[in-house]
């Protein structure tokens, strides 16, 4: 390293222009912030008119621009939280994959689930385990629909690992869970919202939602609630409920919803109303008011794939103070219309989270079975090639008549 | 950890050379002693390799890894110890106990001998903890005093000294025993005079 005698960007130039994006960046915070006061104000207004505002919501579903969700708990409702049990067990899975390699040897990919039971209290265990799974079989590789083959890769890829992941949360559950009586919680990273699904064909949708249902309700049958943790949220579901509330054209008495096609503001060369809730989101609004490890009102999200697809599983979700952080906490419709599921989640939800200084320890300890590092990914490259070697294949030449095949259907 | 009964094995070989091999618990923190004779399988059922364990180790798992500070829990209170332990039992999963073990003999068809074994111990094979018996059998022959006296780069004396004592506590005949081996290393050592009054002092039960 040169003592920065060829320093070649010039920091005095530039010192001037930080100093005049700085002032720009305070001069937003300080709008934001005046905004928000306002934005929060409105929407505690309006506490005890929820049953409104889910007509509002359910009127608008279709015609609004933005994401809703539905009040199901008093928009001020704010939860202590319960005291933790000393006894209690969770199970997590995380994954990972490497995809198909359209350059590589063979037509293969591989899924890793993180599998992780923990139980506390008088009698504490764990089980920590990482699963790889191979897929390469037709079936594997495509979903077969009418004179349609479609290839699992890329974002489909990205579906199925998820719905692998419930699967094997189920799996894990019905082996170390339903044979205690402590209080237990079934735990997954992101969202239980297949948001990916929505934009799908509908024989892929219909192929992966079928799935993801039959897991959701082996858990209700086995009465484990299933709650995700979601880390930093940018989710503005919420925000959309406040649009409603500040929209000049929702009207519940006349059925009238927001319709952002014939917005009575645009029209009039107007910036619409709801326009200061650009840019915010969910987070922002309740972060004044929930303290240390209390939660906020239950909503019921009103994502497309959740309201159409999810059946009696719909996803619910509530806000968690966990030190600096407002966790987003999701679970489905079974869970959420049972108070005292709800409190376990509530407190297990915190509890895992604290004893991860943060983060809940579970999806932790799954993340770190599930990630694939790079040596391991080249390892896992050569095996395929040695395998192939070893079977006498040419890989080369196999892989170019293999895929031959596979353009010819 | 859901336990598991071991049958008897302390610990499975990680990695393994002619001189040395170093093994891992299947519980955190559980390790044979420093000094201790233990005993690794091979491949040959006839062929047993004896080992001092002279390290003891634990940290994480994962290359790189490091433990975190948990004594305080994010709500404030103080965990101490085993408590930490009690409230993480992820931990017993993620951190692992390796001890190594200086390799002095090997048991072949029966018969004891106090020098290199024709193969280490596979990875991935048994170690147990040797019996009083056993322990006494070893002691028997004084080679592996030379072996230990000779090995650089490990705390042998205090090694030697440990494992010694180790066998005339399983001893019934434990200060004679002592007394032999004073006079086999006032042999070896009759160039090293101050080693060998270290080691005299440290072999006191």
């Amino acid at each position: 390293m040169s003592e920065g005698v060829n320093m070649s960007l010039n920091l005095a130039a530039l010192s001037e222009q930080i100093r005049t994006m700085s002032q720009q960046v305070a001069l937003t915070v300080r709008q934001r912030d005046e905004q928000l006061a306002q934005l929060r104000q409105r929407y505690l207004s309006e506490t005890g008119r929820e049953q409104y505002w889910a007509k509002a919501v359910e009127l608008s579903k279709d015609s609004a621009h933005w994401l809703l969700a539905e009040p199901v708990e008093p928009l001020d409702t704010v939860r202590d939280l319960d005291n933790v049990p000393t006894d209690y067990a969770v199970v997590a899975t995380d994954g990972s994959h490497i995809d198909v390699d359209r350059h590589g040897e063979v037509n293969c990919y591989l899924i890793n689930i993180g599998q992780v039971y923990i139980r506390y209290g008088a009698q504490p265990e764990a089980y920590l385990e990482s699963s790889p799974r191979l897929y390469f079989t037709e079936a594997d590789l495509y979903i077969a629909h009418e004179t349609q083959r479609i290839p699992i890769e890329g974002a489909l890829l990205s579906i199925r690992r998820d719905i692998e992941e419930g699967i094997a949360l189920g799996r894990l559950a019905g082996q170390y869970l339903t044979r205690l009586t402590i209080p237990r919680l079934a735990l997954q990273d992101g969202t239980l919202i297949r948001w990916a699904l929505a934009n799908a064909e509908p024989a892929i949708r219909d192929h992966y939602l079928r799935q993801y249902l039959t897991y959701l309700e082996q858990m209700q049958q086995y009465g484990i609630p299933v709650a995700s943790y979601i880390s930093r949220t940018r989710s503005p579901e919420v925000m959309g409920l406040l649009r409603l509330m500040l929209c000049p054209d929702v009207r519940v008495d006349d059925r009238r919803g927001a319709n952002c096609m014939q917005c009575s503001d645009a029209k009039r060369g107007k910036i619409p109303s709801c326009m200061i809730c650009q840019n915010l989101i969910d987070a922002d609004l309740f972060a004044p008011w929930l303290q240390e490890g209390q939660r906020g009102p239950l909503f019921r999200s009103f994502s497309r794939i959740s309201i159409e697809g999810y059946e009696h599983h719909q996803i619910h979700f509530f806000f968690l103070r966990i030190g600096r952080e407002l966790a987003r906490v999701e679970i489905p419709a079974w869970v959420a219309t049972n108070p005292q599921l709800v409190a376990h989640v509530h407190a297990l939800v915190y509890d895992q989270a604290a004893r991860g200084q943060g983060y809940p320890v579970a999806l932790q300890r799954a993340h770190e079975q599930a990630v694939i590092r790079s040596p391991e990914r080249r390892v896992f490259e050569q095996m395929v090639a040695g395998a192939l070697r070893q079977a006498e294949l040419s890989p080369g030449f196999s892989a170019k008549r293999e895929s031959k095949q596979f353009v010819q259907g | 950890m859901i336990s598991v009964a071991q049958n008897g094995r302390i610990g499975e070989v990680l990695e393994s050379s002619t001189t040395h091999f170093v093994a891992a618990s299947y519980k955190v923190l559980e390790s044979p002693p420093f000094g201790a004779l233990v005993r690794a399988t091979t491949t040959d059922q006839s062929l047993v390799v004896y080992g001092l364990v002279y390290n003891i180790h634990t940290g994480s798992r994962e290359p790189g890894g490091r433990a975190v500070v948990r004594g305080r829990t994010y709500t404030g209170r103080l965990l101490y110890d085993d408590e930490i332990y009690r409230a993480h039992p992820d931990l017993g999963e993620v951190l692992q106990t390796e001890f190594a073990a200086l390799t002095v003999g090997y048991r072949h068809n029966g018969r004891l001998m106090q020098r290199l074994p024709p193969q280490p111990p596979p990875v991935h094979y048994s170690v147990y903890a040797c019996s009083d018996e056993e322990l006494v059998a070893f002691g028997e022959h004084l080679d592996f005093l030379r072996t230990l006296l000779l090995t650089s780069g490990l705390p042998t004396d205090e090694l030697l000294t440990a494992a010694v004592r180790t066998i005339a506590m399983a001893r019934r005949d434990g200060p004679t025993y002592l007394i032999r081996v004073g006079r086999e290393l006032a042999r070896l050592l009759k160039d090293d005079y101050d080693r060998l009054t270290a080691l005299l002092s440290r072999l006191r039960p």
